[in-house]
């Protein structure tokens, strides 16, 4: 589909270069006739006909009137190219470069990673006038990482002479993180539900041929152990699709305190079987919101189970809420293993996980929700999370929500569900 | 060589500086680059880098020799003559830098198979290739709006890169103590650090040179001032 985009865009694009060309011609001739009567070949073609008018012989009045039209389709086709979420330069036999429009103008003459892409543009469109047509993809990293899809092709006359090139640009960033979701999502959740099936199956099997009342009692244990991870997990993925939706929320008035006092105490035990404390703060004065008070314990609960969760023994979980203006701001803060910096804008995605080598120590990871619920919760409050870390030293979520947000009011969940 | 002739002196000299941004642009990325590849200790990524070395070293030789022959052919004074030998200078280094990240990625593979990183190094390390990454950057914005102050001011930015690579030492020797790491390994990843930190230093360089591009100034000066005035003294204090 790309493809047919870039090769109308080209189509497009051709016929415009050749206009172009023609155009250029036109604005030359009309250029040196009003040199030629000493006039401002710079004004406007409006201007220069009105002061042709009457003194000057038609023709000169009817190149000035062409000349105006010529400018008039310049400025719409540059107009049209601009509004282009794609790049494009267009060149010609020589290579002088005969338009761009804005997104591909700040590759030239640029410093930095966009000193690469004008080098590779180059290269594409040597490639290009010599009648050869090319495509590359850059990775660049940035900061921000970005890809580029780069395509060349030679613009030709009607009898096959190659009369210039033109580059398109493509920003293929967010094409390849939706990608990269939906490749996680089916191996994850894929993963996630086999691993229990096949346990159940195998137990099962051995259960058939088995008369000793011991072992039978064992095996059924391992089965029900199972069923309850597989429920768990389809419990997870039926919790994110209500919060997703936002569906039966019921909007009270909610004391915050409660709530992290509530997240917490859900997770004291697995937290003490790690050694691990989790401490809530006491804020000055108690702080209340308008709230769905079931998303809001879930969300703080997913942040505190990730704390916990990757936090080395001995250390301590702290959670805290705060009231700045008008806004309510809870914060969950490890000094755990940290996240990598590359995938700190991605851990909020529905079902990605931070590289799975470097997780597996960690246990059951769930399907890769938890945050997901936050980002959506904070979204059906009318708020935002965030998250700052480094390696190796630790991360804070901050969850940031109006006190009184009203849910009908404003399209939020549309707004939330950019990466469905 | 006609085509260079027909060039005008300062669209050759522009093409040198652009060329020089251009080489510059490549080492920015490549830091980056090599420090995912050393994190992933991915071999794949290790040799892609090795190999690619020499498009950046065809292109520093491409850049000395434009500039020889603008040297050679056009005989120029004072500022144009600074950008020229700033360019040259400046070209080595970022070869050299190049060449200091193709190091990295040789290391990243005598280390592979030996260890893995602990979050606390992964962190170190990730911050000392961006501070090598954004110290290359501000050198180029100094080169590219002849900012002498910005320049000047590299070298105590560069402080924070000499801090990371000293704390990285530190978390070596205790995660070598630790039993997390084999002495190979260790040594391996403590000339790793000394490569950032180099690159931070080649950085600071090319900012010396452009202090000496716009104002003709140079620490060298300085010092070399002390030694002469050291010299003239001396007959004296016999």
């Amino acid at each position: 589909m790309t493809l047919v985009a870039v090769l109308l865009a080209a189509a497009l694009l051709s016929t415009a270069a050749a206009l172009v060309v023609v155009t250029r011609r036109h604005a030359e001739f009309a250029r040196r006739q009003a040199r030629l009567f000493d006039l401002d070949s710079r004004g406007s073609g409006a201007e220069l006909t009105q002061r042709l008018d009457a003194r000057l012989p038609l023709r000169v009045r009817a190149a000035a009137a062409a000349l105006d039209d010529v400018r008039r389709r310049e400025r719409r086709l540059a107009l049209v190219l601009d509004t282009m979420t794609q790049g494009a330069v267009v060149v010609d036999a020589d290579g002088g470069v005969v338009l761009t429009n804005t997104f591909a103008s700040s590759f030239f003459g640029a410093r930095h990673s966009d000193a690469v892409v004008e080098g590779r543009l180059n290269q594409l469109l040597d490639g290009a006038r010599r009648g050869e047509a090319g495509e590359d993809e850059l990775v660049l990293f940035g900061p921000p990482r970005r890809s580029l899809l780069l395509h060349a092709l030679p613009l030709l006359s009607g009898d096959d002479e190659t009369v210039g090139a033109v580059v398109l640009i493509d920003d293929v960033t967010d094409h390849q993180r939706l990608d990269a979701i939906r490749r996680d999502f089916v191996a994850n959740i894929g993963h996630e539900l086999k691993t229990p099936v096949g346990a159940i199956s195998l137990l099962a099997d051995t259960l058939e041929g088995e008369s000793d009342v011991e072992v039978v009692r064992r095996l059924g244990e391992r089965i029900s152990r199972e069923v309850l991870r597989l429920g768990r997990t389809v419990e997870d993925l039926l919790e994110f699709s209500r919060i997703e939706h936002d569906e039966r929320a019921e909007r009270d008035i909610v004391a915050v305190q409660d709530v992290l006092d509530e997240a917490a105490d859900r997770h004291r035990i697995a937290a003490s079987r790690r050694r691990v404390e989790v401490s809530v703060n006491r804020p000055v004065a108690p702080i209340e919101m308008w709230a769905d008070r079931r998303q809001l314990v879930s969300a703080v609960s997913n942040l505190i189970d990730n704390a916990v969760k990757f936090s080395e023994p001995g250390a301590t979980v702290v959670v805290r809420s705060r009231a700045v203006g008008d806004t309510v701001v809870i914060e969950v803060r490890d000094t755990g293993r940290g996240i990598p910096r590359r995938e700190l804008d991605r851990v909020f995605e529905r079902f990605y996980r931070v590289d799975s080598s470097r997780r597996r120590d960690a246990g059951d990871g769930g399907v890769g929700l938890g945050l997901a619920i936050v980002r959506h919760v904070a979204a059906n409050h009318g708020g935002t999370v965030s998250v700052s870390s480094v390696e190796g030293e630790g991360s804070v979520f901050t969850l940031t929500m109006p006190v009184a947000f009203s849910a009908t009011d404003e399209p939020i969940a549309e707004s939330m569900r950019e990466d469905s | 060589m006609t085509e260079e002739l027909r060039k005008s002196f300062h669209e050759a000299l522009e093409d040198v500086r652009s060329g020089i941004v251009a080489e510059a642009a490549l080492v920015t990325e490549l830091i980056p680059r090599v420090t995912e590849v050393l994190l992933d200790l991915d071999l794949v990524g290790a040799q892609e880098i090795i190999d690619e070395d020499d498009e950046i070293d065809e292109m520093s030789v491409a850049l000395e020799e434009s500039c020889y022959s603008m040297l050679a052919l056009q005989q120029p004074m004072a500022t144009d003559l600074r950008s020229i030998v700033t360019a040259l200078w400046a070209n080595s280094h970022i070869e050299r830098s190049a060449d200091l990240c193709v190091n990295i990625a040789k290391g990243a593979r005598r280390i592979y198979g030996t260890t893995m990183f602990s979050p606390r190094l992964r962190g170190i390390i990730v911050q000392m290739s961006e501070e090598a990454a954004r110290l290359y950057r501000l050198a180029m914005d100094a080169y590219v709006d002849k900012n002498a102050g910005l320049a000047a001011a590299l070298d105590d930015i560069d402080d924070r890169l000499d801090d990371l690579q000293y704390e990285c030492v530190v978390a070596i020797f205790e995660a070598h103590a630790a039993g997390d790491f084999d002495l190979q390994a260790a040594i391996q990843l403590a000339l790793i650090t000394r490569y950032y930190e180099r690159i931070g230093d080649h950085a600071v360089n090319i900012g010396e040179r452009v202090r000496y591009m716009v104002d003709g100034w140079m620490p060298a000066h300085a010092a070399a001032a002390r030694v002469r005035l050291s010299r003239t003294e001396e007959p004296e204090a016999r």
